[in-house]
């Protein structure tokens, strides 16, 4: 195996007196999906907010492609090439699609109107909405604010705006939390083939759900956290639902040695 | 995505068969578009109402072209600083030193030019005054205070500081201000009296302002800021520097509200009035600029402010005690919010009957 594209070592995170997260060893391989899976509350979604900058661990050590990084602020993860779509969606409502899919990254118009800082939104909305086509995820029109859209189209905003982002970077990571929990059977089955195209062109890909038949059917691996320290990493290829609906209650004893019990 | 890609559009609305409303509305059923109409540019509707009836209840006076340059002349300040409270409430923030910074500016104005300085380096200073205000605001409530108290606070400590650069008295006689008081421009003969001063300075602030919020990248970060400035910081900006600069913003405004008054009387005074507050509240509220940050818009804002001037200048034309004016606009600022959540219910209703019942597919 070559260097990991994400690797954490001894990540430890504290809420005031709430131990978050316990000497969590991750890593993700460049074009590989892993799942992360584990009870509510386990730390999946604080785990990935380690990785996406937004909180920083008390304790442990982030390498992206094998250079150590230290992050204060999801601008420095999106510096690296990590990209993540959070369960709580952060969209901005009222503002409309395009201007969501666009925030940071907006483009100027040419000459000194760009210089003043003028965007140029036509030319937003059509680079946007040809990137939506590429991923083969459509929602409502790119002019309707956020906050009139349903759960759903939500999700696909969010999710295509970081698959957007991360598309443009050649080592890229993406961390999904949750992507389908407000999809149908038919946008949660395209996000799924989204998912693996975007590993198939060799961006990494961390994914929490609560959604085995999901996870079956586009992880490589899982990685399972129960209550805030992780139990099980294995291949998801022969992997026993019965064992990870144990390790993920917690009725299944963790397959690491125990170094504190 | 196919049959969950439900487009919200009218029953039988084949496509391009109505034409289509600009703006947020281009799907949407015709009754819709029209209830989002009055919800968004409502308060256009109700100041054409009070002119028109205005224009009758104190005929002749009230609808002539003198008239209208008064109520604009008398709207100037209250818009300038509606101007900064309402940049400051839709990037999220409530400003409340704004009297403050505008008592500071004018006196910092005033000691420079009473100390025989060139009078560009007054207004400099002035200005100067709140872009250091809004900074100080700014980084004392990005370390996670609440902005509120926070610019209480400096409330009060500006309104001293303004009585100490006065020491105790005011500052008289600042005439080289007239160019931007009471001096009128675009005179023509005996027929037109000119155009004040501090409209153009409105309008040029208020022109400025829009294309700032709604085309720069810039304006619009700081209008996501306040919808949501965690998730603009998750999309990889700064939002803490467009928070600051909210507070920069509304303090530059404040500063430059304060000069303009001080130019109008030709006198800087260090009392911060807090009806100054009050009334730019009145008139960022009747705009509904949302609290929460966010929405809103400077045109809104603008014509908040003139309404609250037609008001007082209706009814002063027709005898009316000026506190029946205060009356008014508090019984029409109710009455707007009652509207507007009206409006509102309205409009939901609609889309999700709407979204219900039409599942039309967008090819
Ligand atoms: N902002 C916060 N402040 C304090 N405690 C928090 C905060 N966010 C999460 N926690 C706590 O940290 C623990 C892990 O939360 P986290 O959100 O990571 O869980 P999760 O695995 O994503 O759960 P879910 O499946 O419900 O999304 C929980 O015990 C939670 O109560
Ligand atoms: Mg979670």
């Amino acid at each position: 195996m070559g260097t990991p594209a994400l690797a954490l070592s001894g990540i430890e995170l504290h809420y005031g007196f709430v131990r978050a997260l316990d000497g969590i060893d991750f890593h993700v391989e460049p074009g590989e999906v892993v799942g992360l899976l584990g009870d509510n509350g386990a730390g999946k979604s604080t785990l990935l907010k380690v990785m996406s900058g937004a909180h920083r661990p008390s304790h442990g050590t982030i390498h992206v492609h094998g250079v150590e990084q230290s992050f204060h602020a999801p601008s420095d993860a999106a510096d690296a090439g990590i990209q993540m779509v959070y369960q709580d969606l952060s969209l901005v409502e009222p503002q409309d699609i395009a201007t969501n899919l666009n925030l940071g990254q907006e483009t100027l118009r040419r000459g000194p109107l760009g210089w003043l800082g003028f965007v140029d939104r036509k030319e937003m909305r059509r680079t946007s909405e040809k990137e939506l086509d590429r991923l083969g995820v459509r929602t409502a029109p790119m002019t309707r604010p956020v906050e009139m859209l349903s759960g759903g189209q939500r999700q696909v905003v969010a999710l295509a705006r970081s698959a957007i982002r991360v598309n443009g970077e050649s080592q890229g990571i993406l961390l999904l939390d949750e992507p389908t929990a407000a999809l149908g059977y038919e946008q949660t089955k395209n996000v799924e083939s989204l998912i693996r195209r975007m590993a198939d062109s060799g961006i990494a890909i961390v994914v929490v759900t609560h959604d085995l038949p999901l996870c079956y059917e586009v992880t490589d691996r899982i990685v399972i956290l129960n209550r805030g320290r992780k139990v099980a990493d294995l291949p998801t290829a022969g992997a026993d639902r019965d064992h990870i609906v144990g390790w993920i209650t917690g009725s299944r004893p963790s397959m690491f040695a125990e170094a504190s019990a | 995505m196919t049959s969950s890609e439900a487009t919200v559009a009218g029953a039988g609305n084949s496509p391009g068969s109505a034409p289509a409303p600009a703006g947020a509305g281009q799907d949407m059923p015709r009754a819709v578009s029209v209830l989002v109409f009055f919800r968004d540019r409502g308060i256009f509707v109700l100041w054409g109402l009070l002119i028109a009836v205005f224009a009758f209840w104190c005929s002749p006076y009230f609808f002539k072209v003198d008239n209208a340059l008064l109520i604009a002349n008398a709207a100037a300040l209250t818009a300038l600083f509606a101007a900064g409270v309402g940049i400051g409430i839709m990037t999220g923030v409530l400003d409340l030193s704004l009297p403050g910074t505008a008592a500071v500016a004018s006196c910092v104005c005033g000691w420079v030019l009473t100390h025989g300085h060139a009078t560009w380096l007054g207004l400099a200073a002035g200005l100067a005054t709140g872009v250091v205000v809004g900074m100080v605001n700014g980084l004392i409530t990005i370390r996670g205070f609440n902005p509120i108290i926070v610019t209480i606070g400096t409330l009060s400590v500006l309104s001293g500081l303004a009585a100490v650069i006065a020491g105790g008295y005011t500052f008289p006689g600042l005439t080289q201000l007239e160019f931007m008081g009471t001096h009128r421009y675009l005179k023509v003969g005996d027929s037109f009296a000119g155009i004040p001063a501090p409209v153009f300075i409105v309008a040029a602030v208020f022109f400025v302002g829009t294309i700032f919020l709604t085309r720069t990248r810039d304006g619009i970060r700081l209008m996501a800021v306040g919808g949501n400035a965690e998730a603009v910081r998750r999309a990889g900006i700064h939002a803490d520097r467009y928070k600051v600069l909210g507070f920069v913003l509304s303090g530059v405004l404040a500063s430059l509200g304060g000069l303009v008054s001080t130019a109008v009387v030709t006198e800087a005074n260090p009392n911060a009035s807090p009806q100054i507050i009050f009334n730019a509240l009145t008139a960022v509220a009747l705009a509904g600029v949302a609290l929460t940050g966010g929405r809103g818009s400077l045109p809104r804002v603008l014509v908040g402010a003139l309404i609250l001037a037609t008001i007082s200048n209706g009814l002063t034309i027709r005898g009316v005690q000026p506190y029946w004016a205060t009356v008014c606009t508090g019984a029409l600022l109710l009455g707007s919010l009652l509207v507007e959540r009206l409006l509102q219910t309205a409009v939901s209703e609609r889309l999700m009957t709407a979204n219900l019942s039409v599942h039309e597919k967008k090819v």
